[in-house]
């Protein structure tokens, strides 16, 4: 059974999620999330396809009922009107009539909204030049491109001045410079206070624009938290040297695990090794120049955002076996 | 569970989606496809009452030859317009039905629903809407047809059933309940599913005349009692029956009545305050389980 929940005001999260779960019949497919967006934040959403993001998308939107659990939206639900007011969706199928010209889709999704119709012809414009459609509002939707029904519908979430966007697959019907677009009107909404729901497969992306991030894998999640963090814990520096003798190895093991050893065609020898804070760089490469080493390179490595994907969901994620003992998440 | 929010309408946003579903059925061209093709048969249709008037003119006692008025030409002139009636309505029907029928199940299957209901419109509101408006475009449909019908009928013979507008109150009764069932069928199932539900359901209505016309030819009570069954399950056709009722003049009407047998496309009695009440009932029990149901599943 789906119960309130309360939050104290002074934390201001605009999403708060405990244990929510999803079942389709037999089938559970979100698995006691918990999940905590703040204020202002551009919040990345990861996971392999069925890994339950739509589904959790659509309960926060108050598209699908969930089966229990508790959330809260803007501290409310979403089942409330007065809440959904303060909400803009982009959803990853933006199927709309399309036999409305881009202005009357904008102004129906602005009476909708509540907008007064003053503010609705003030407004429309304004959104379709923030998503590259100025002077394209009389053109009927059934001739608009793929690409340009996305824009539409971004334009739409925009529309309401929402606190609180959703963006599933935002680009995925876009050219890179429409990308690099979507990404500054992202960068825009986290300069004007808005909070962000970010659903992209798009690592790259994510990456770019995001400073929070939760991976999710069978409707778990996985890991959560500050990008920085997540992305931060795990240092390693490439080491190329002449030869790499015991006492050079010895050296370097001081330091941290040696996790690859490999000699290269130009007759050097390329390490990895892991360190636990970049502030042992300079005294690492001080003690290799002291003890004689030919240093050709030094390199910090920091992991992509792909790597952890792949570390904590697997190589594929559908396939991927329900994780066990699955760590609780942390908040962010 | 039956929750009373389900059912709170704000009016404004109900009238927005039903201006949605207007303009929906005007850009989609439906309702302009529909009038042509509704033109040429109230054309062909009146051209045929207008070739058998030229007939009755020709025939001894066919017209009064003092004050033009009809003689033996009445009765085929009453059935004529009746069967023409008879026709508006289940032209109606069809709009009904085929305008209706992924109302809802059709924006869910496409996705088209979930930008709407993210906005701050309730369910309720969206299905109250799109029940509304395509009410409005088919009882606009049926009173402009009738009208034209039996203006036509008029204009060629003089004609005028003695009560039209209690007959079209009926007529767009119907239209209402099959538009209410359409919308409740689309929160329940997809599309095709639910136009082959709801004509298999108009049918149950028609079976129910034909059932009662058998089985008073036969004393079968049990047809009888299913004829029942069916006519309460779907009033559609009893609503017609008592429709005719009120296009009959009397002499019609006092033929029809001699019959030992119930004619299945005329009835000779109006319809029982029951019956009428029980359609307005089934109308407002549909709209509001499509409203709840909808109002639950998941998009």
């Amino acid at each position: 059974m789906l119960r309130s929940m309360t939050v104290p005001l002074a934390s201001t999260p605009v999403i708060v999620t405990h244990d929510l779960r999803k079942s389709y019949g037999p089938k559970e497919v979100v698995r006691g999330l918990n999940l905590r967006v703040g204020r202002g934040e551009v919040f990345g959403f990861l996971g392999p396809n069925g890994a339950g993001k739509s589904t959790t998308v659509k309960m926060l939107l108050g598209l699908v009922r969930p089966t229990s659990g508790q959330l809260q939206v803007l501290g409310g639900s979403p089942d409330n009107p007065a809440v959904r007011a303060r909400l803009g969706f982009l959803p990853e199928q933006f199927r709309f009539q399309t036999w409305m010209t881009g202005d009357e889709f904008l102004t129906f999704h602005g009476q909708l909204a509540g907008l007064r119709s003053a503010e609705i012809r003030a407004r429309v414009p304004q959104v379709l030049e923030r998503v590259g459609l100025a002077g394209r509002g009389g053109e009927r939707l059934e001739g608009y491109s793929k690409g340009m029904l996305q824009r539409a519908g971004l334009a739409s979430a925009l529309l309401a001045r929402p606190e609180l966007v959703f963006l599933d697959e935002p680009t995925s019907a876009l050219d890179p410079i429409g990308r690099i677009e979507v990404r500054r009107i992202i960068e825009d909404l986290r300069g004007e206070g808005v909070s962000v729901f970010l659903n992209s497969h798009l690592l790259a992306e994510v990456e770019q624009v995001c400073d929070h991030v939760a991976f999710v894998r069978q409707g778990q999640v996985l890991r959560q938290g500050r990008l920085s963090e997540v992305m931060g814990g795990d240092l390693r520096v490439r080491v190329e040297l002449d030869t790499a003798p015991p006492a050079t190895l010895n050296i370097l093991r001081s330091f941290g695990p040696i996790l690859s050893q490999q000699a290269q065609p130009a007759g050097t020898v390329t390490l990895e090794v892991g360190l636990n804070s970049e502030s042992q760089v300079p005294e690492l490469a001080r003690r290799l120049l002291d003890s004689g080493a030919q240093l050709y390179a030094l390199t910090p490595l920091r992991p992509e955002l792909e790597d952890i994907f792949l570390e904590l969901v697997g190589q594929s994620g559908e396939a991927a076996p329900a994780p066990t003992n699955a760590p609780e998440a942390a908040h962010a | 569970m039956l929750k009373f929010s389900d059912f709170n309408l704000n009016p404004r946003r109900v009238g927005l989606m039903a201006s949605l579903s207007l303009r929906e059925s005007l850009r989609k061209r439906l309702v302009a496809v529909l009038l042509i093709l509704t033109a040429l048969f109230v054309g062909f249709y009146l051209y045929g009452i207008y070739r058998m008037y030229l007939d009755f003119l020709d025939r001894p006692g066919g017209l009064d030859p003092v004050t033009g008025e009809l003689g033996s030409a009445l009765i085929p002139v009453n059935f004529a317009a009746m069967f023409g009636m008879y026709l508006v309505t289940f032209l109606g029907s069809l709009m009904a039905v085929l305008s209706t029928v992924g109302s809802v199940s059709a924006d869910v299957e496409s996705g088209v629903v979930q930008s709407v209901i993210s906005r701050p419109v309730s369910r309720a509101e969206l299905v109250a809407g799109r029940w509304l408006g395509f009410s409005i475009v088919n009882a606009a449909y049926v009173l402009l047809v009738s009208a034209v019908m039996l203006g036509g009928v008029y204009l060629i013979t003089g004609f005028m059933p003695p009560n039209p507008l209690a007959a079209i109150a009926l007529i767009v009764l119907s239209i209402l309940l099959t538009t209410a069932l359409t919308v409740l069928g689309s929160t329940l199932f997809t599309t095709l599913a639910n136009g082959i539900g709801v004509f298999v359901l108009y049918g149950v209505g028609m079976a129910g005349g034909f059932l009662n016309a058998i089985g008073t030819l036969v004393n079968s009570p049990v047809m009888q009692t299913l004829s029942r069954a069916a006519n309460t399950l779907m009033p559609t056709n009893e609503l017609w029956l008592g429709a005719s009722y009120h296009l009959q003049h009397p002499e019609v009407n006092a033929g029809l009545k001699l019959s030992p047998v119930p004619n299945p496309l005329f009835g000779s009695d109006p319809v029982s305050p029951a019956m009428l009440l029980w359609s307005i009932c089934l109308t407002v029990l549909a709209v509001l389980a499509a409203m709840w149901h909808f109002s639950r599943r998941d998009l």
